[in-house]
């Protein structure tokens, strides 16, 4: 009786340290992952941002443009900030094949040299990737779609593909972590306009495609 | 009969220690250094205060903001949450914003690392640049002290409590960061973070003050 007991004791102690240790406490479900071997070397992805469905919050300054509308109402920069060129968007991302696999933020500033933009996406299965460019001029997407016919407080659909990185040089991946750790690369970012609502709410898809390599850890 | 009787007795008693040792285990409190005189620190109050936006998966059981704010709802997203925060100076003022994206992490291991929540940030200084960091934070801590008493036992908070939760994945236990764009572009560094817990409750967090203690080392760039 006296053995069975401290075998008992020495099986259930050991058991729950056992458990603690070894038991995946964290799992986040993951979808095959849709990359392509590049010709010259790299891995190619997609990710996709379906709008207005994949937005979660953005808010600007309003000399910023159309996209600085704070959404949803309640989630604007705080007064303080005056008219310091700033925009951050926030959107759930998709795979080439658009289920939603995480969560991205996009800021934009107008630095002393010149504009700049930068991308952190979160992947929770796989990590999280940084990207990093000479950022768009204020209102771009703004003035393309002026030059497209679109009129302020009226309804436009078409077709208007505006590159934010990549047309003359492409954005850089800085880096990540977990499965994106130790890659650099470049990317392209073309938000894919099809329409525009009264209120300004833009319709259509921003990708971002992706070339990664191997480089030296973040 | 009394062997079983007493195998099954001792594996009860066998584990509830095990789950004493896991709980006072010192193996899973985190020990980050403490900041530096000269590191830059930046300061967020939670929710109330600088929290633009909060959103997460935890259906009911966190409270998002602002109201009508998208959830997380989608599987692959709902271990997921996102921040958006003003963070301020010193003297108060609107400093910088960070979008704070964070998920548990894999690295969890209650025996040896404790609850581990992995941050990635995008923070930006408007006019001047943004850069990137990358904070595991153990929560074990807290977890024990907050979410298990007040969600768990139906028991009141029994805070303030301060955590410094930081634990790595740089060197030293210390967060990673490296510069992104205009005069940051060229930078690393490490930081760490504190958070004073002054009211906890069935929604989550009540009142926070958060500050994040930033070491900046290379030079600084002249263009993004």
């Amino acid at each position: 009786m006296k053995a069975a007991l401290l075998l008992g004791i020495l099986v259930g102690f050991a058991g729950v340290l056992a458990g603690a240790h070894l038991y995946p406490w964290v799992d986040h479900p993951r979808l095959p992952s849709r990359t392509s071997v590049v010709a010259n070397g790299g891995r190619a992805e997609t990710f996709l941002i379906h709008l207005p469905a994949d937005r979660i919050q953005s808010a600007g300054a309003a000399a910023v443009g159309l996209r600085a509308t704070a959404y949803p109402a309640g989630a604007e920069l705080p007064p303080e900030l005056g008219d310091a060129a700033f925009l951050a968007e926030h959107f759930k991302i998709r795979d080439a094949d658009g289920q939603v696999i995480g969560i991205a933020a996009r800021h934009w500033t107008e630095a002393d040299g010149g504009p700049a933009a930068a991308w952190t996406l979160l992947i929770p299965s796989r990590g999280a990737l940084f990207l990093a460019a000479s950022g768009e001029a204020a209102r771009r997407v703004d003035t393309a779609l002026e030059r497209a016919g679109q009129r302020a407080g009226q309804q436009w659909s078409g077709q208007l593909d505006v590159e934010l990185a990549g047309a003359e040089v492409p954005g850089r991946i800085v880096g990540g972590s977990e499965e994106f750790a130790r890659l650099g690369g470049t990317y392209r970012e073309t938000w894919k306009i099809t329409g525009v609502s009264p209120s300004g709410e833009l319709r259509g898809t921003i990708a971002l495609d992706t070339i990664t390599a191997r480089s030296a850890p973040l | 009969m009394k062997l079983t009787t007493g195998f099954v007795l001792g594996l009860l008693l066998g584990a509830a220690g095990g789950v004493a040792a896991l709980y006072y285990n010192p193996l899973t409190e985190p020990d980050p250094p403490p900041p530096g005189d000269t590191d830059w620190a930046l300061t967020y109050r939670f929710p109330k205060g600088d929290a633009i936006a909060f959103t997460h998966g935890a259906h009911g059981r966190l409270a998002a903001h602002p109201p009508g704010i998208e959830e997380l709802w989608e599987s692959t997203i709902g271990g997921a949450a996102l921040a958006v925060l003003t963070l301020r100076d010193a003297a108060g003022a609107p400093a910088a914003f960070a979008s704070r994206l964070g998920a548990g992490s894999p690295r969890t291991d209650l025996l040896l690392e404790g609850a581990v929540w992995s941050d990635s940030w995008l923070l930006t200084v408007p006019g001047e640049g943004s850069l990137f960091v990358r904070a595991d934070s153990n929560l074990w801590p807290f977890l024990k002290e907050g979410v298990v008493p007040v969600w768990y036992l139906q028991r009141p908070w029994q805070g303030p409590a301060e955590y410094r939760p930081t634990a790595g994945p740089g060197t030293g236990d210390r967060a990673v960061v490296v510069g992104a764009t205009g005069r940051f572009a060229a930078l690393e560094g490490s930081a760490v973070e504190h958070y004073r817990l002054e009211r906890f409750g069935t929604a989550g967090a009540e009142a926070l003050t958060g500050e994040i203690f930033l070491r900046l080392e290379g030079q600084v760039a002249a263009a993004p």
